[in-house]
């Protein structure tokens, strides 16, 4: 058995992946899939291909081991340990991997263990930090009711504080987790920034890193594609999944606020799918868009505006607090949103 | 001694152990994953112990993912993962082992 880098940009290795990859079962090939990979490694037995598994990030992506091979569990293994060791190598020591449900027990022997579990898929996790020190470094609420909004704030506007004031003014407390994916055109830090100086004043608010278990780009990777795409709807059963039994339950968290969304087709269907998966244990309030002088405000509209450089339309969407950033960085901001598109 | 990075040494194949070590401040804290854990957890365990606080430490998390390694293995991969997580790999302390 040798193990080979496969460059998957050439097209005689991407040819012969793939035809490995959908012999055992696995048909997408999205570039949102694809363009995170970092490195794709084989193995192979006398010519053919046995055995292969990429890693994106902290992300194990692809692994496959074909059936022909009888000690299939030992050679998986091997896959695995490698993939581990080359992500221990570049200081990664907190591993995620989104797989098939049937391969959640494979990955339990080489010490994975699964966050959340659908029909279609499954979110495993390794290592450290994981989800157990994330919510140790989170506050607890003993009693009272406690609410949650997750958010991107791509960037921070008064839609978003509509929200957040609902939410306060219902709940005794409110979790609000900010998305801490980087791939959008406000970065994690100035959107955390804007969130946290946009609710201030609202004292049984605390906003908090989204960590790798909301919207994370390892199992939602559609979430930051353009919004006219569809969106794998088990991806987002799978986070709504997530949700509720790793974060919610431990949390005690009765309810999720999200605004309602009549234009992006993604946080329709995210919407549709939490809706689905959340309750009963967690109840789940749609929240009516909020309007400005019958303007419907939302982050993709300011991004728009800031690009076109209407200051009226931006002084109307956002919070003061939005407003001084955005001013501030105006140029920086024009390039990011000419570069990124309006995502 | 403090541990100053996360480390990690050892595959996941047949008769290897994996251990992951990092900060930590309660004492040598083990999770243990091995398909033998019912008949030689505690000695696995126990040895892993032993060899970290030869080497010095006294406050890590430990993650171990055993496949059956015979003791001379689990000692070898944890004295290893030791010297990464301290940054002592070039002068390796032979008389732990």
């Amino acid at each position: 058995m040798q193990i080979r880098e496969y460059n998957l940009r050439l097209p005689r290795y991407r040819k012969r992946w793939q035809a490995f990859m959908e012999h055992n079962g696995i048909h997408e090939f999205g570039q949102a899939e694809l363009a995170p990979i970092e490195k794709t490694y084989v193995w192979e037995e006398d010519g053919e291909l046995a055995a292969t598994g990429s890693i994106a990030g902290k992300v194990l992506k692809y692994v496959a081991v074909c059936e022909k091979f009888k000690d299939g569990g030992a050679l998986f293994n091997q896959v695995v340990s490698h993939l581990v060791n080359e992500e221990a190598s570049r200081g990664r020591f907190h591993l995620l991997v989104f797989t098939k449900p049937k391969y959640v027990k494979s990955f339990g022997y080489v010490g994975f263990k699964p966050l959340a579990q659908t029909d279609q898929g499954a979110f495993l996790e390794s290592g450290t930090p994981g989800v157990s020190d994330y919510l140790a470094n989170l506050p607890h609420f003993e009693r009272g009711k406690t609410a949650a909004i997750v958010m991107n704030a791509n960037p921070f506007t008064k839609g978003h504080r509509a929200l957040v004031e609902k939410a306060s003014a219902e709940n005794d407390q409110v979790y609000l987790f900010v998305v801490q994916a980087d791939r959008s055109v406000f970065t994690f830090a100035e959107r955390f920034d804007l969130v946290k100086q946009g609710v201030s004043d609202l004292t049984n608010v605390v906003v908090v890193p989204g960590g790798d278990y909301m919207v994370s780009s390892a199992t939602f990777p559609a979430y930051f594609l353009k919004s006219d795409q569809e969106i794998g709807a088990y991806q987002a059963e799978l986070d709504a999944t997530i949700f509720r039994d790793s974060i919610a339950k431990p949390l005690h968290i009765t309810a999720r606020y999200l605004g309602e969304e009549p234009t992006s087709k993604t946080t329709a269907a995210y919407n549709a799918a939490l809706s689905a998966v959340l309750a009963p244990q967690v109840a789940v309030k749609i929240i009516p868009r909020h309007t400005e002088a019958g303007e419907i405000v939302s982050a993709t509209t300011v991004r728009q505006a800031i690009l076109a450089g209407d200051q009226d339309q931006l002084a109307r969407l956002l919070p003061p607090t939005t407003l001084t950033f955005v001013k501030e960085n105006f140029a920086d901001l024009q390039a990011r949103i000419q570069k990124k598109g309006s995502k | 001694m403090e541990i100053k990075q996360t480390a990690l040494a050892g595959t996941l194949e047949s008769s290897d152990i994996q251990i992951t070590l990092s900060q930590g401040s309660n004492g040598i804290q083990i999770e243990l994953d091995s398909s033998v854990e019912a008949l030689y957890g505690p000695q696995i365990k126990q040895v892993i112990t032993t060899t970290l606080q030869a080497a010095g430490i006294d406050n890590t998390q430990v993650k171990a993912v055993d496949k059956g390694a015979l003791d001379c293995v689990i000692k070898a991969r944890t004295l290893a993962a030791a010297q990464r997580a301290l940054g002592t790999v070039d002068e390796p302390n032979w008389e732990v082992l």
